[in-house]
């Protein structure tokens, strides 16, 4: 695998963005949300459009298809030509013209795109029905066509098929073909795989660019994952607080990274090579999980008894100031064991030993003891903490359950905002003051007020930004040396896992497949699922910190 | 952009909501229902110093006289001035409104909470709440009012027994979606006990609800106590409320239907007050425009 290498100068420009500036509507002297972008993409190009969330990507793409919000965001300055023609000066029958037949859109959520309450052949056939006229046969046999192309198996059932009888890449698959359809000359792709899993997301992927093959599509790729960049771009333009900082051909872009802002960005990119392995420091478990398992019965008087085999058979242990990681996709009961463990459900069976006393089956009320030496930081940052709290209340919270006085324990909780690295007047504030990243350092601190031996991370990192990813996952490891917790990690992305796991599970339809030292399941996989999640992870072939390829160590 | 209301403690949360027309950007039609309530609250509160008049006081010489400088409003067929009853009916109208209001609304909310958190007490819970849902106010207050006699509190009562569901209904569908927020489960693993959680983490999300649902029960209260009195089947006559006023007018309809008039516009200014407050603060604390800025 390596870096697509076309040239495009000769190709005619397709899209050709110039000096766009967006602001927001009613509040003037505020700095605009896009700030002066100009780019082109030209004929069965693939230009992809990075940055962090807030930089603006996504509201270039919509002025591009006419969708911004009315009332809150308007152009206030630049041209949009597609093909020779300003999109800005069309009124909205002809814009509504233009979008489909010339112009599509991908979003990235396929459940919610998709009308739940139709059949998804029914429409694709609106798309056709409003911009073409056909005979009834005419259009089925297009529809039928289109699925095809997208690879989806057994089209007759699928076009019959309600959205929610369909996977999610499948989903995604109807609405590339939904997209498609009208054979447009842009097609503009809003993070259309970050909501997939991996294996998911890189046939994904390559459908996309076989179908840019055929039809000759310009592709506006709008994504925050580099590893995707480095799979499907052309060239790389890249977005920083709405204005575009960089743009260049995507492998001078990765080698040669002429901005400060872009190389930090790529510095942040977590390497798929796992980092030297730490000397097992030889101390005891601390976490001890062995036979777990957990059943969802659902029962029904008109239909079977339905099993679900959320976890099974799943065993492991941490010792002190180690980190083991949990990896798998979507449904592979990954979840289901870290909410096991902080018996926030109860396990079918099984044992989950912390302190040298098993917890599994104790009932609620004698769990009290146990909470304590066992935390949680959960995935979304801006549901975990209670938003009509201060943070000194959210902090405390765990403490004064334990008996301890408030004022010791405001003291302590200021103690813990400096240790994870904020201020202490962020005590007496409330959590929308603060960014996504800051709040996931304050759910650690609040984990941490109970100064348990075990952290139990859920996709900890996962809501969060590339850069603010790296910083969080700096301050875990440097917790674990400070305090000596172990941590579980639990999370999707091999990347995160490879840096901070010192072993690692992977995780697969609610069985543990393999597990092992870090450096051997990811650099040496043994069973066919860990390689194939390997092999599907984008941009794996290079090494974005340091601008070069992965060496073949 | 519409400025969200950020999400605050609840005494911080109530200062805001106390400035809230200065939010309210539909035009000022809330406000003038405010004017108008407060108004009539005033009315009722100072009854004795605006009323030139008994209520009560008989004089057969002065029946069903039209408007002057002694009698405002005229008087009705015992010789009572009417302008004085109206200013005394509100007391009791509005009594019974804000009365039922709140107590509905408490006791909703302590079931609610109970029945939104405890899946046992639920299935129980709601089965009654279907039954006493089921119960028409009218014919309550019917068999009310014939077992214990006419008064305030069987009025109250009758109202308030059927209203109490729909709060349950409410309070328990937020909690339902409200304890499956991590911040929720993050109070579980800290291990605060099960009222705690109730009290300090779930309640403070069903205020909001709560007062516009109050303002609503507010209104139809006071609609269904006229309409009570009116049928004879609620507070006794003796009483005045605009429920009765208009009852005891009705045989004169034709001759003098003033008064019917008077103490109509005051429950209709009165009831659309109270529903156009709840309409904005429905706007204004609709969890859809609670949203974060993300």
């Amino acid at each position: 695998m390596q870096f697509k290498r076309r040239n495009f100068d000769d190709a005619r420009v397709i899209l050709d963005v110039q000096d766009l500036t967006v602001s927001l509507e009613g509040t003037p002297g505020a700095p605009p949300v896009v700030d002066q972008v100009s780019l082109k993409i030209r004929n069965g190009e693939t230009a992809c459009l990075v940055g962090e969330s807030g930089s603006g990507k996504t509201v270039t793409a919509l002025a591009v298809m006419g969708l911004l919000p009315k009332g809150a965001l308007r152009v206030t300055g630049g041209k949009i030509l597609l093909d020779g023609t300003n999109l800005l000066e069309l009124g909205p029958q002809a814009m509504r013209e233009m979008r489909a037949k010339r112009i599509s859109m991908v979003f990235q959520e396929p459940m919610t795109a998709l009308n739940p309450v139709m059949r998804v052949g029914d429409q694709i056939e609106e798309v056709l029905d409003t911009h073409l006229r056909l005979s009834a046969r005419e259009k089925r046999s297009r529809v039928l066509d289109i699925l095809e192309q997208v690879h989806l198996p057994d089209v007759e059932r699928i076009y019959r098929s309600y959205p929610h009888q369909l996977s999610g890449g499948q989903r995604q698959r109807i609405m590339i073909a939904m997209a498609l359809v009208l054979e447009p000359q842009l097609l503009i792709a809003d993070e259309p795989t970050t909501a997939l899993d991996v294996t998911t997301q890189k046939q994904i992927l390559s459908l996309i660019g076989e179908l840019q093959e055929r039809h000759g599509t310009a592709v506006l790729f709008i994504t925050h994952d580099m590893g995707v960049v480095a799979e499907i771009a052309d060239t790389v333009h890249v977005m920083k607080q709405g204005e575009l900082v960089e743009h260049a051909p995507v492998e001078k872009l990765f080698r040669q990274p002429q901005v400060e802002y872009t190389r930090r960005l790529l510095r942040s990119v977590p390497s798929l090579v796992p980092r030297p392995p730490r000397p097992a420091n030889g101390s005891e478990n601390v976490l001890t999980v062995s036979r777990l398992q957990k059943i969802y019965v659902s029962r029904s008087l008109f239909s079977p008894t339905l099993q679900v085999h959320a976890a099974e058979d799943v065993s492991f242990s941490i010792a002190r100031g180690r980190t083991l990681g949990i990896v798998g996709e979507s449904g592979s009961g990954k979840s289901t064991v870290a909410r096991c463990v902080m018996r926030l459900i109860d396990p079918t069976a099984g044992k989950i030993e912390v302190a040298g006393k098993d917890f599994a089956q104790v009932s609620r009320r004698a769990l009290r003891p146990y909470r304590k030496h066992i935390q949680i930081v959960f995935q979304d940052p801006y549901r975990s903490l209670n938003p009509r709290w201060t943070i000194g209340e959210s902090l405390i919270e765990g403490p004064l359950n334990r008996g301890l006085d408030r004022k010791t324990a405001l003291s302590r909780a200021a103690e813990l905002l400096t240790l994870v690295g904020l201020p202490k007047d962020a005590l007496s504030r409330y959590p929308h003051q603060f960014s996504g990243g800051q709040r996931q350092r304050i759910a650690i601190a609040r984990a941490l007020a109970m100064e348990p031996d075990v952290l139990v991370a859920d996709e900890a990192v996962s809501a969060l930004d590339v850069s603010v990813q790296a910083q969080v996952l700096d301050l875990l490891d440097e917790l674990q040396q400070k305090l000596g917790i172990a941590i579980l990690f639990i999370t999707h992305d091999l990347r995160v896992a490879a840096q901070i796991c010192d072993d690692v599970a992977v995780m697969q339809r609610g069985r543990i497949v393999e597990y092992g030292p870090a450096q051997d399941v990811l650099a040496n996989p043994k069973h066919p699922y860990t390689r194939a999640l390997i092999e599907a992870a984008p941009g794996r072939f290079w090494d974005f910190a340091n601008f070069r390829e992965v060496s073949a160590a | 952009m519409r400025a969200a209301p950020q999400p605050v403690s609840a005494l911080q949360w109530f200062l805001g909501a106390l400035s809230l027309p200065q939010r309210w950007r539909s035009g000022v039609g809330p406000i003038i229902a405010a004017v108008v309530l407060v108004a009539i609250v005033l009315t009722a509160i100072f009854a004795p110093l605006i009323a030139p008049h008994d209520p009560l006081t008989m004089n057969s010489v002065q029946r069903l006289k039209g408007p002057s400088d002694i009698y405002p409003l005229g008087t009705d067929a015992y010789g009572r001035d009417l302008f004085s009853r109206i200013v005394y009916g509100g007391r009791i109208s509005l009594l019974i409104g804000i009365g039922a209001a709140i107590t509905s609304v408490i006791i909703g909310l302590l079931i609610g909470l109970v029945s939104g958190f405890f899946r046992l007490a639920d299935a129980i819970i709601m089965r009654v709440m279907d039954a006493l849902m089921a119960i028409p106010s009218i014919l309550l207050a019917i068999a009310l009012v014939s077992l214990n006699g006419p008064s305030i509190w069987s009025v109250m009562a009758a109202i308030t027994i059927p209203e109490i569901p729909r709060v349950v209904r409410l309070v328990r569908s937020v909690v339902l979606s409200a304890r499956e927020e991590p911040y929720v489960e993050a109070a579980i693993t800290l291990g605060t006990s099960m009222p705690k959680i109730l009290l300090r983490h779930l309640m403070p999300n069903t205020l909001a609800p709560l007062i516009v649902q109050g303002t609503y029960i507010c209104a139809s209260a006071i609609l269904t106590e006229a309409l009570l009195s009116f049928l004879g089947a609620g507070v006794s006559t003796e009483i005045p409320t605009w429920g009765n006023i208009m009852a005891e007018g009705r045989v004169y309809f034709q001759i003098k239907p003033s008064l019917i008039f008077w103490p109509g516009l005051m429950l209709s200014l009165c009831i659309l007050s109270i529903n156009l407050l709840g309409d904005a603060a429905r706007d204004v604390l609709d969890p859809r425009f609670k949203k974060r800025e993300a």
